[in-house]
């Protein structure tokens, strides 16, 4: 009886580090995508300018929106020999943020996926443009 | 994950600590024991302790680092209290003081910035060299080097008046601060080091005069191993080199170069060395040194095969029979006491520990602090590499400590200063 009785103890401890694990795993599993920090909670504000050289490191979300390019005219402008003089268009519309690719020629990523119409996007997701990367906060 | 939900996991991490304790009570037939209490108390003390620092004074860090290295502390504490109390006593000090230094340094940073050792890199590289050196003082002075087991790794302090004679091993916070010193120099002079065009044969080489790192690195770790004779600091000051050297430059040269000469260095040793010889021997075929070098060896692998799925039960294995159970062998104790299923679960916690340290190294901005992050994640994975392979057969053994399980203060606050420096590098990339 005491045999089982260790034996029931001893698997319970198992599945106590199990599960503890499983928690931590779980945690990093919601932020796939964006930082394993504290959660980003509250409406997107902010463009954060990740890689790649820009005249700005960050720019407020406003609802005329900031058009990206390569153009010294561009809101953002980048120095990307792989980005159009006017590539796309973030703006803010409604508390959602939308993403307009302006018919550039190499394209807008968001989250690494190519987007052609205008896309919503979230806290957290990134904005690739020839190799410049930004991420909305 | 939220603060609120990292806090949760550090008292259910304290749980398991005091679970584990109350387990090891249980087999000797004590129901319950102040040990348990004092455990939980002192893990929330420690790791609760640095969370709030964190809150305070870093409150964009990752919150992933905390809990997985309160789990992987408090499932080394359970081991090392069934083996010996009094050192589990000890150790909770050292956890204690641990997280007290490393709040300090969270407080320190938080106005200038991780980015300010990047302008001391010489003075953190001197200090690094006299810690390494300071093993080797005379036994005749106060502050003197001792030789424990064969290696000459440790300084001992002898108080006048008192018997205590404090002692620690320099050699821990030492490599911490060589990965700062290069993640300094590498962020200025990465880019010449990795232009690789000289061509000899069929071979490309970068410029003669920036090979110099890598001669060094093989020379720093060839001196560490002939005057402490100490294998596992060698091989990992070694590794660090050349680890960072590739995150710097993403040239495969120096993987290949850093490898030859690394072979070439052990083929050396092993033909002048005798104790070096003697771990090769012991290693390649352990049953024919089973009465003395082999020993070691064999026992773990007996409680790791003893430990089968499930383990003996924590309290009711014999780990006492290994030889250093408490401190480079605690994987064969926790393998002996929680089975496969325990050692999985270790191993789970490094990875998550490792990977989180490398995603804060990709997500930094400047060179300086995703080199740093990278070269602190190496540390952690190639201490957990070379002694687990060590204690497994994969790798001959060379003693060094598991991360933040092995018993020993210094080890567990050179790591504690790791998780600190990676918390202040994913804060200052949030902001």
């Amino acid at each position: 009886m005491p045999a089982l009785f260790f034996n029931v103890i001893k698997l319970l401890f198992l599945a106590l580090l199990f599960l503890f694990l499983f928690q931590v795993v779980r945690a990093l599993r919601s932020h796939t995508g964006s930082n394993p920090g504290t959660r980003v909670s509250g409406a997107p504000a902010e463009l954060i300018v990740l890689t790649g050289n820009a005249n700005v490191d960050r720019v407020k979300l406003r609802p005329q929106g900031h058009v990206i390019g390569r153009s010294s005219d561009a809101d953002i402008h980048i120095d990307d020999p792989y980005s159009s003089e006017f590539h796309a268009r973030v703006g803010l519309q409604d508390s959602a943020v939308l993403v307009h690719d302006l018919g550039s020629t190499n394209g807008t990523y968001v989250n690494g996926r190519r987007v052609t119409t205008p896309t919503t996007v979230s806290k957290g997701d990134t904005v690739q443009i020839g190799k410049t990367i930004l991420e909305v906060r | 994950m939220t603060r609120r939900a990292e806090a949760g996991l550090i008292i259910a991490a304290s749980l398991l600590a005091a679970t584990g304790v109350a387990m090891v009570e249980f087999t000797k037939g004590n129901w319950l024991d102040a040990q348990v209490t004092i455990t939980f108390l002192t893990f929330l003390g420690a790791f609760g302790g640095l969370q709030i620092a964190v809150r305070r004074w870093a409150p964009g860090a990752s919150s992933l680092l905390l809990p997985t290295a309160a789990f992987l502390t408090s499932l080394g504490f359970i081991e090392i209290y069934r083996l010996d109390p009094e050192l589990a006593a000890t150790q909770r000090w050292s956890l204690l003081i641990t997280a007290g230094v490393g709040a300090a340094i969270l407080w320190a940073l938080s106005g200038p910035g991780v980015g300010v050792l990047r302008q001391y890199r010489y003075v953190i590289l001197a200090i690094a060299v006299a810690l390494l050196l300071l093993p080797l003082l005379p036994d005749s002075w106060p502050i003197h080097g001792a030789t424990i087991n064969g290696s000459r790794l440790w300084v001992r302090i002898d108080i006048p008046g008192t018997l205590r004679t404090p002692s620690f091993q320099p050699g821990e916070l030492a490599k911490v601060l060589i990965v700062v010193f290069l993640a300094s120099y590498l962020s200025e002079n990465a880019e010449a080091m990795s232009v690789v065009n000289r061509k000899i044969g069929p071979f490309k080489f970068p410029e003669p005069r920036h090979l110099g790192p890598v001669m060094i690195a093989a020379a720093s770790a060839f001196v560490v191993l002939i005057y402490q004779k100490d294998l596992g600091a060698s091989l990992l000051l070694f590794g660090i080199f050349i680890g960072m050297l590739y995150i710097a430059t993403g040239r495969s040269f120096y993987v290949v170069a850093g490898g030859a000469t690394a072979i070439a260095a052990g083929f050396v040793a092993f033909r002048i060395f005798d104790h070096v010889q003697r771990r090769i021997e012991a290693w390649l075929d352990p049953f024919a040194h089973f009465q003395d070098a082999g020993y070691q060896t064999i026992q773990g692998l007996f409680a790791i095969g003893s430990g089968s799925l499930t383990g003996s039960g924590i309290g009711l294995g014999r780990p006492d029979l290994i030889p250093a159970a408490g401190t480079d062998f605690i994987f064969a104790a926790i393998a002996e006491e929680m089975g496969f299923a325990g050692s999985i679960a270790v191993l789970a916690g490094f990875a998550l520990l490792v990977g989180a340290a490398f995603g804060i190294a990709i997500r930094s901005r400047d060179r300086f602090r995703k080199y740093l992050a990278g070269g602190l994640a190496i540390v952690v994975a190639l201490q957990a590499f070379i002694i687990l392979g060590g204690v497994l057969r994969v790798l001959p053994i060379t003693g060094i400590a598991l991360p933040f399980m092995s018993y020993g203060g210094s080890s567990l606050l050179a790591n504690m200063v790791i998780i600190v420096l990676l918390l202040e590098i994913s804060h200052e990339e949030r902001v």
